[in-house]
């Protein structure tokens, strides 16, 4: 058991070193693109989800639709202070065409940095801690919480596309700058870099947590929860509590990485609160290897990464459907996704080549 | 004056729309005794354990329970988890241990304490009752399959494993639905010996259907038959009595014995 979990934390650090090296990679020319740059640390904060949904759907075995939502909603708490930085802290555009003279009260909290940062957080927290408790304490679980999960998101997608004025609509809050300010451009590149580093730190800091817990009572408790709900109930404890817990760990933890994702996308719309995007999280989790945190953070790089290589070109049409395939094939055939694959399947098979040969 | 009784189930109805699980059934069970319950299929056994340990809520009538040396609790309206915090434990009738964990952990997660979701974050395993593991280990013979994975244990282990994650919580009154199904008789016999030793520091109530396993260990059978009680009394009173035949063991028993 311990072994196997140090062949985790290797492969984690062999992620976390390519990262580092990354940036100098592109100062070097090896990596032509500052845009691949940003692209990975939009990655960070996907992995960073993955690990929080690992947490609630690998561990704990509760399937969230609807992380997005959350994912969302630190993303906004972060654009809106960020758009209000660039507009010195007057009203925004879409307010103005909505017919607003002043800042709303729902904006006010963003203009300042320290009570802003807590709402990125508390916000998202607070909101699953609500919706975890009624859920979880009338003992909805299975395909009925997954349902609701993704119910939620659509009624929180079109809240934020029907109140225009207070949310930019359908085109978002966009036009904005990163926490350290403009990230665009040759003479920026140092602050891009520092912004990047950070959100190493961020991740590295998140797994390190993620996995000390998963190491304690609490995280075996998760397991036994998945393995049997009942007997968890009848050996005392108070089960619901502990899917709300790991149901606002895994949303504070998709909030942050929103936060993250803003600062380098510079815009953040109500594409990522729709459903077909929550779904797209738990394919980088299943696929990675659900119940491993590098397996979440392994499979949010690769299908980014793929993403990213086969979005424009000749596979932009037939992308989707590989994807798709790859998520169909993982559950019915690898469901222990790729870190399945190297820590079960593999030995297996060598076994049988090394047989064959003998023979 | 002492109570003899741990638990006393008072005129317990159970109607499922319409469906009389159980019927004003009155039982009162001895402290430090194995009390059986048996009966045909239907008859409302597994029912009873369930209302004992609030899966299931009875239309009317109480359980009371009494811990030694603390105030007697009224058992019905309780949250499940909590009734085991009382001390009363209950093993299932599909042996349900953790089966991704090691045998180890499941005992651990079973331990008595406080189970609170920090309590759970910050927990560590203390020298006692690290010893008090390894004893209840020692006593359903799995101290060697130790740092195994419960889902690799043999059908029997798993039923024993349950049962020491009874133990562990040490509580007062442990329920067991059908321990020896599955098995076969030398591993029964061997289930007998140990709930016999377990008696010592608690109350055991047993469903079951082996008439040897009955025979071998129990203390007073209550046999239920369409949700009554249908008698009382040792297991030799018991299968003496004519109407016990008629509807039991002249069926189901005898083959149930056999096998």
């Amino acid at each position: 058991m311990r072994i196997k979990n140090k062949g985790y934390h290797i492969c984690f650090a062999i992620i976390v070193v390519l990262l580092i090296l990354a940036p100098l990679l592109l100062s070097a020319g090896v990596i032509t693109s500052s845009s691949f740059i940003l692209f990975l640390g939009k990655c960070i904060a996907f992995s960073i989800v993955a690990i929080g949904l690992d947490l609630i759907w690998g561990y704990t075995g509760i399937l969230s639709l609807g992380h997005g939502l959350y994912f969302a909603l630190g993303g906004y708490a972060m654009a809106m202070f960020l758009k209000l930085q660039t507009t010195n802290g007057r009203i925004v555009s879409f307010m103005q065409t909505g017919g607003m003279t002043e800042l709303p009260a729902v904006w006010r909290p963003f203009l300042h940095m320290g009570p802003a940062m807590v709402l990125v957080i508390l916000g998202p927290a607070v909101l699953s801690g609500v919706i975890g408790f009624f859920i979880f304490r009338n003992r909805i679980k299975g395909v009925y919480f997954s349902i609701i999960s993704q119910a939620l998101t659509w009624a929180a997608y079109s809240l934020f596309t029907g109140l225009q004025s207070y949310t930019g609509g359908n085109v978002g809050i966009t036009e904005i700058t990163s926490l350290l300010g403009s990230i665009k451009g040759d003479a920026n590149r140092g602050k891009m870099f520092l912004l990047f580093y950070i959100s190493v730190a961020i991740l590295v800091l998140i797994y390190i947590l993620s996995s000390f817990l998963t190491q304690t009572k609490f995280g075996k408790l998760l397991i036994a929860i998945r393995d049997g709900e009942n007997r968890t109930y009848f050996s005392g404890y108070c089960v619901s509590r502990y899917k709300n817990f790991v149901y606002v760990l895994s949303a504070v933890f998709a909030a942050i990485a929103g936060a993250i994702f803003v600062n380098f996308n510079g815009s953040i719309t109500p594409a990522q609160m729709t459903i077909s995007y929550s779904i797209t999280m738990v394919i980088w989790v299943a696929v990675g290897g659900r119940g491993t945190l590098v397996g979440a953070v392994l499979g949010a790089f690769l299908i980014n990464l793929c993403d990213y290589n086969f979005s424009s070109g000749t596979m932009v049409e037939i992308w989707q459907y590989i994807l798709g395939a790859i998520f169909v094939v993982t559950i019915l055939f690898f469901k222990g996704g790729l870190v399945g694959i190297v820590r079960d399947q593999l030995p297996v098979w060598m076994k049988k080549v090394t047989r064959k040969e003998a023979e | 004056m002492a109570n003899e009784n741990v638990l006393e189930i008072k005129d317990i109805t159970v109607d499922f729309d319409g469906f009389c699980a159980l019927l004003r059934v009155n039982v009162n069970v001895r402290r430090h005794s194995i009390h059986f319950f048996i009966g045909p299929n239907g008859a409302g056994k597994t029912t009873l354990l369930d209302i004992i340990c609030a899966k299931t809520a009875p239309t009317s009538g109480v359980c009371m329970f009494y811990p030694e040396g603390r105030k007697p609790v009224k058992l019905t309206g309780m949250k499940e988890y909590k009734i085991v915090g009382e001390g009363i434990g209950r093993k299932f009738q599909v042996p349900s241990v953790f089966v991704n964990l090691s045998v180890m952990d499941n005992m651990i997660l079973s331990l008595k304490g406080n189970k609170g979701v920090l309590q759970s974050v910050f927990f560590r395993l203390s020298k006692e009752e690290e010893e008090q593991i390894n004893e209840v280990l020692r006593t359903i013979d799995l101290l060697d399959k130790k740092d195994e994975k419960a889902g690799s244990l043999a059908h029997g282990q798993k039923q024993w494993l349950e049962i020491g994650m009874q133990l562990v919580q040490k509580p007062e009154i442990i329920m067991l639905d059908e321990p020896a199904a599955g098995m076969g008789k030398p591993e029964t016999f061997k289930s007998g010996e140990i709930l016999k030793k377990i008696k010592e520091t608690c109350t055991i109530l047993v469903v079951e259907h082996d008439m040897e396993f009955v025979k071998q260990i129990s203390d007073k059978v209550t046999v239920l038959h369409e949700g009554k009680v249908l008698i009382e009394g040792t297991c030799d009173e018991v299968l003496a009595d004519q109407t016990v035949q008629a509807v039991y063991l002249g069926r189901g028993g005898e083959r149930n014995a056999e096998d």
